[in-house]
């Protein structure tokens, strides 16, 4: 019945100039039809493997390779990867590298016209795969006009209108917004039920791995565990480990030293009756009060918006009248789909654009008399990223551009940077090349170069974004720390859990308004404005729903809870 | 995205068959490079903004026209310097310079027009179809292509680089001519090394869908050839031919004119 369709043996693989294995030893079988996921944390070695299994590697990265990968007996060394392309499909994370036609039939032709498909054919394929991906209403526009998620459903159906046996997506969804991951994981759900394709899937979203048949663990090059989905998701510590989320659900039944862990939200609502678990509402009322308490201590507003708009060249209404206040000293989180204005919101507190109708203010004056240049020093602004900022050969110099160009001693800027470098956890590597840092060095010294010049507020925008989960954490630890240093945080992100556990107050944006806004528990005891705005509550929060609470993470629900056996 | 250069307005000109776009472009190229006197430019000039009113390119025209606007100045001034004639005007000016240089304005401002009509009205596979069909090889089409669609990608990531940068303190606006060179470094190298990165994803997402697997490929898009694109053919040739035949009998030409 299990017909091995891809089969790697001994693979081992270097990157030219690189003195480290990236890979090390892999043997991996995968079987018709099968669904598995490829997990582990960054640098790992996860896109390394991916891109063997079409011949990427060792064909377009050039580097040593031994062992063999076999996918339908043809071996990789012996075929070009275009060759390869007829029986292994690739979709990457970069939504907007992998397309190159001006036209939606058009892209979806380019793979069959390679292989002289003849024109009748191409046309039937053209329809039946923007039809699987729901994209046959965009047939005839430019991709360039569409949004990333449609721009991820239709680089998968260029791929299957190739017929691959295997598809291989490489983080397809990690650039996207919620409700566009959402869309793309609807096709990987009906693709994983199809007999005649394997898929193998490499993904940070752990609740995702739910729908995998098995998941493999990758960790420096090396497989650490290949098993069955629920198996491997039981294993909490393992995983976190690894630096990939565990699910809330097992680890809160585990840390409650509950017997065979429940993954899902059903699951976990039957096993707390069963097991005896209770909530003292105590408790959870005090908690719920000494938060609200907390953010009763307010002074005057740093940031002020009355009735803001912003009108992008007089046509697309990109913000309609909103109106908020930000204290000093406080830790917001601004979430919404892409386009639903966030960034043009957040654009607006370091002056860099200016509204069309209404007033902002900060620190009491409007931005309009402040100009960014000036604005900049107490506003800094972290973009979303960090290689659309970066241009020095040294750590140093990129952190010491933003202080002396506002003119500063020599000596001061030296002190700045040490201290920025310091908040980061860079401190040691003045002399590095910032090229060289992995994704989450990169982003780290980006936040050092804006925090060198002593900004009161910082606006983050997508900071976790592209991180594994122990570097979103230690990210976000950071920045928590800033925050408790005195700094007024500001950040944007699609990640849920990083607001539930981070952020004290978060405003929800939905087509250019403020929808909903709150502490953080308030705006997720929402459950159905946030679905309405396609925003999903993590399965933790949801599952604590269905007990009739509130709970944002497992310790806040474990220290609320009665009856645990120890 | 708004940068992107081909406009999607299906004018009469969208709609004429890529292989025709593509001679009358070389046609006019040849046309515009025969007469020297500004006058006898004018037919041709009034053709080539008849097109570039359809097509809607001037909208294309307008983005670039601070470019535009130097090269005619610069022109002007060093056509005047390199070409003299009977006629003094004023200063080192005369009649036939002067002449001179409006007809060699002209001719840059008219290619640049017939190249934007072309890549205006035309998708990006439409003129590679049409170039391979003319005789050129798949690959050299496919390059000429992706040349032409990295210029959007290009514009839209200056712009957030710009803003980034902008947010630290960058002040592009101030400084002389030496300090604002250098305050274009923090734009260029990200702007770069973007590009490369994105290039080299291209390129494997270009492989992974069997770019080169076969020697022959089929084409989805066809194109015929209708009564329309017929008329504009004939039309060009004649014009060209007369042209022709005028420029050999010494029309067009300025008299009196020394170019050094």
């Amino acid at each position: 019945m299990s017909e091995p369709v891809v089969s790697i043996r001994d693979l081992s693989y270097r990157y030219r100039g690189q003195r480290t294995f990236a890979l090390e030893g892999i043997n991996l079988t995968l079987n018709r039809g099968e669904f598995m996921m490829l997990m582990g944390p960054s640098e790992a070695g996860k896109s390394t493997l991916a891109a063997t299994i079409n011949g990427l590697i060792p064909h377009f990265h050039l580097g040593k390779l031994s062992g063999d990968v076999e996918v339908m007996d043809r071996n990789t060394r012996d075929f070009s990867v275009a060759q390869m392309a007829e029986i292994v499909g690739m979709v990457f994370q970069d939504f907007e590298a992998q397309l190159f036609s001006t036209n939606v039939e058009l892209e979806v032709a380019f793979g069959p016209e390679n292989f002289a498909v003849p024109r009748e054919e191409i046309k039937v394929r053209i329809d039946e795969n923007l039809n699987y991906v729901g994209l046959d209403a965009f047939r005839n526009r430019p991709p360039s006009t569409l949004s990333g998620g449609q721009k991820q459903k239709l680089a998968i159906a260029s791929v299957l209108a190739l017929k691959p046996q295997v598809l291989v997506m490489d983080e397809p969804t990690t650039d996207l917004d919620p409700i566009s991951k959402m869309g793309v994981f609807e096709i990987t759900h009906r693709l994983c039920k199809r007999e005649d394709l394997t898929l193998l899937m490499v993904e940070h979203e752990t609740e995702e791995a739910l729908f995998a048949d098995r998941i493999a663990l990758i960790k420096e090059g090396q497989l650490v565990k290949i098993g069955p989905t629920r198996e491997i998701l039981c294993d909490v510590d393992l995983l976190e480990s690894l630096g990939v989320m565990p699910l809330g659900i097992p680890k809160l039944f585990k840390a409650a030293g509950v017997p065979d862990l429940p993954l899902t939200p059903d699951e976990g609502v039957e096993k707390f009756t069963v097991s005896g678990l209770k909530i003292n509402d105590l408790a959870y009322q005090q908690m719920v009060d000494e938060e609200k308490a907390a953010l009763q201590l307010k002074d005057a507003p740093l940031i002020q918006c009355e009735h803001l708009c912003h009108t992008y060249k007089g046509e697309v209404e990109a913000l309609k009248d909103v109106s908020l206040e930000i204290h000093r000293g406080e830790m917001v989180a601004i979430i919404g789909q892409n386009g639903s204005g966030k960034t043009t919101l957040a654009k607006h507190f370091n002056g860099l654009l200016l509204p069309t109708e209404g007033e902002i203010f900060v620190n009491g004056k409007p931005t309009r008399d402040q100009g960014i240049f000036k604005l900049g020093q107490s506003v800094g602004y972290v973009f979303q990223n960090p290689d659309h900022q970066i241009f020095s050969e040294k750590v140093f110099d990129e952190v010491a551009f933003s202080p002396r160009l506002r003119k500063f001693s020599e000596e001061e800027v030296n002190q700045r940077v040490a201290e920025a470098l310091e908040a980061v956890g860079l401190t040691g590597q003045e002399e590095e090349d910032p090229f060289t840092l992995t994704k989450s060095g990169r982003q780290r010294v980006a936040v050092a170069a804006v925090l060198a010049s002593n900004p009161d507020v910082l606006i983050l925008d997508e900071p976790t974004t592209g991180l594994d989960y122990r570097e979103q954490r230690s990210m976000m630890n950071m920045v928590r720390r800033l925050n408790e240093n005195g700094s007024t945080i500001i950040f944007i992100t699609h990640h849920m859990w990083v607001v539930a556990e981070y952020a004290k107050r978060a405003f929800v944006m939905k087509d250019g308004d403020i929808i909903l806004e709150g502490t953080t528990r308030e705006v997720f005891s929402e459950g159905d404005i946030l679905r309405d705005a396609f925003l999903r509550p993590p399965h933790f929060v949801e599952f604590s729903y269905r007990l009739g609470y509130t709970f944002l993470t497992p310790e806040e629900m474990i220290a609320c809870l009665e009856g645990v056996h120890n | 995205m708004d940068a992107e250069i081909y406009i999607d307005n299906n004018s009469f000109i969208h709609r004429l068959d890529p292989r025709v776009k593509i001679i009358i472009f070389l046609l006019t190229f040849v046309a515009i490079l025969l007469f020297q006197n500004p006058l006898w430019m004018l037919p041709i000039a009034v053709l080539i903004l008849a097109q570039l009113v359809i097509s809607g390119a001037l909208v294309n025209m307008r983005r670039i026209r601070y470019i535009l606007i130097v090269l005619t100045v610069s022109s002007m001034v060093l056509w005047n310097l390199f070409a003299t004639g009977e006629t003094q005007l004023f200063w080192r000016i005369s009649a036939e310079s002067l002449s001179f240089a409006v007809a060699r304005t002209m001719l840059m401002i008219l290619m640049i027009s017939a190249g934007m009509i072309l890549i205006t009205s035309t998708r990006n596979e439409e003129l590679v179809n049409g170039m391979i069909r003319l005789g050129m090889p798949y690959r050299v089409g496919f390059a000429i292509s992706t040349a032409l669609r990295l210029v959007p990608t290009i514009v839209s990531s200056t712009i957030t680089i710009s803003q980034a940068q902008r947010s630290r303190g960058l002040d592009l606006e101030s400084g002389n001519l030496l300090d604002r060179v250098k305050k274009f470094l923090p734009l260029l190298v990200p702007v770069f090394i973007s590009t490369i990165r994105s290039t080299n994803i291209f390129g494997m997402a270009l492989e992974s869908k069997g770019f080169g697997a076969r020697d022959k490929r089929t084409f989805y898009l066809v194109f015929q050839m209708n009564t329309a694109d017929y008329v504009v053919l004939a039309f060009a040739t004649v014009f060209m031919l007369a042209s022709i035949y005028l420029a050999i009998l010494g029309y067009g030409q300025i008299e009196g004119l020394i170019r050094f």
